[in-house]
């Protein structure tokens, strides 16, 4: 690969893909930092975009990078590998298991009903009615199908 | 273990300033946030801590030793940026560096060599000719080498742009997950804290306000919209922080909430419309406002 003259190479822990990943990641939340970064994750695994035995940055990379504290991701990473869906090799680090896609689809479907779930719930808080709701919706899809 | 404790530390500053019957519990290998308005006490309780001030009642215990008594041995193992470092002006980054480490016993010059790398910083230039960026950067560096047991940082990014806050940060982030080091980090800027801090304590007018993990302050601390409430309630589930009225309905701000509390509001014949979460700085704002209605001020 070659780079342009304006192009500047920086250290990998300051600019990885592990950073765009997590970018939302919502510290004023009032779902735990953990519990956000473990949901982020076991979507990029259901979803195939962390492939199976793809290794999961390390506990120092990942709170320097995304600016966390590092007990928040072990915490994660605890969540995660209770759960199954990654395991720790001793001394090797943490790897993406290979799920059964039934596994994966369960998952891919938890997370759209949180954020259906999300969406219905800021909707209520608005006084916006389940109608109108559903119209947009559709029109929506539609709109993205066409 | 604890590795900060004060039991009932009072100090005393003229007529308009005193700190009373403090008690902190600063946990071992916690990041704890220590927050509250300017002039509430933050930094005279550091100073107090390190044995920088004298308190006049009250015990402190810092990495299990007794403050003022064996300071010196807390000390050995302290990092502390205060809120104006002191360095001399005419040393170079590498003198300062050196000139530092010459106090430290276990100070890791390769540590700090690493840490010059990763900040960017000119190791020749003169601090005189730094910028309050790179000088931030350097009293971070400095402290860090020290690799100390508890880290105490006075507004450590007060005044810094924000790419040099995130840098000082991560690397603050980065050694503690070498070890089991405490921070104890005092700070008006809400939102770092809300991202880095697994305990919280609040400080307002020399009284310590709440002192709690992260996830219960943030969890246990709601803003409600309620209709037909009756004026005088009895006993609630939840603490009450404040109630206002607004020509429709009510908005109460409220303490040690959870989900199943809703129930509550059918019993007492009134009618939960909302339940909204806050964020660490909204409630840290409504705890004040709560904990001043109530103290008469």
């Amino acid at each position: 690969m070659t780079f342009g003259p304006d192009c500047i190479s920086v250290p990998i822990h300051q600019n990885s893909w592990r950073g765009i990943l997590f970018r939302q990641i919502d510290p004023r939340s009032p779902i735990p930092l953990y519990v956000q970064i473990a949901n982020r994750l076991r979507v990029a695994i259901a979803t195939g975009e962390m492939a199976p035995g793809t290794a999961l940055p390390s506990v120092r990379n990942l709170a320097a990078v995304i600016r966390v504290n590092p007990a928040t991701v072990v915490q994660a990473y605890r969540e995660l590998e209770q759960a199954g869906v990654v395991e720790s090799r001793q001394g090797a680090g943490t790897f993406v298991r290979d799920l059964a896609e039934s596994r994966r689809e369960s998952e891919r479907k938890r997370e759209a009903r949180r954020l259906v779930q999300r969406m219905v719930q800021e909707a209520s808080g608005l006084g916006v009615t389940h109608e109108d709701l559903e119209s947009a919706w559709q029109a929506e899809l539609t709109k993205r199908g066409s | 273990m604890l590795a900060i404790e004060t039991n009932d530390l009072t100090y005393r500053a003229g007529k308009d300033f005193e700190l009373r019957e403090l008690c902190l519990k600063v946990r071992e290998g916690a990041i704890y946030g220590f927050l509250g308005p300017n002039g509430a006490g933050k930094t005279t309780t550091i100073r107090l801590l390190l044995g920088l001030q004298r308190a006049n009642s009250g015990r402190i215990s810092v990495l299990g030793h007794d403050v003022p008594r064996h300071v010196h041995r807390a000390l050995a193992e302290t990092g502390y940026v205060p809120e104006r470092p002191h360095l001399y002006p005419y040393l170079t980054v590498g003198e300062a560096i050196r000139y530092h480490g010459a106090f430290w016993k276990g100070f890791d010059h390769g540590y700090a060599g690493e840490l010059i790398e990763m900040f960017g910083m000119p190791e020749h230039q003169r601090l005189a000719r730094l910028s309050k960026g790179e000088m931030g950067k350097l009293h971070m560096l400095l402290v860090l080498a020290q690799r100390p047991k508890l880290l105490v940082l006075d507004e450590p990014t007060d005044g810094l742009d924000p790419v040099v806050r995130r840098d000082v940060l991560t690397a603050l982030l980065d050694f503690c997950s070498q070890g089991s080091t405490t921070v104890f980090i005092s700070s008006h800027l809400v939102h770092e804290l809300e991202r880095i801090c697994d305990w919280v304590g609040v400080l307002d007018r020399g009284r310590l306000v709440t002192e709690l993990p992260m996830h219960s302050f943030k969890q246990g601390i709601k803003r409600l919209r309620v209709s037909r409430a009756p004026s005088l309630l009895g006993d609630t589930p939840f603490v009450l922080l404040l109630r206002e009225q607004t020509p429709f309905d009510e908005i109460w701000v409220v303490r040690g909430w959870q989900a199943p509390m809703t129930q509550w509001f059918e019993g007492a014949g009134a009618e939960l419309k909302e339940v909204v979460d806050l964020d660490l700085e909204e409630g840290f704002v409504e705890m004040l406002r709560a904990s001043r209605s109530t103290s008469g001020l």
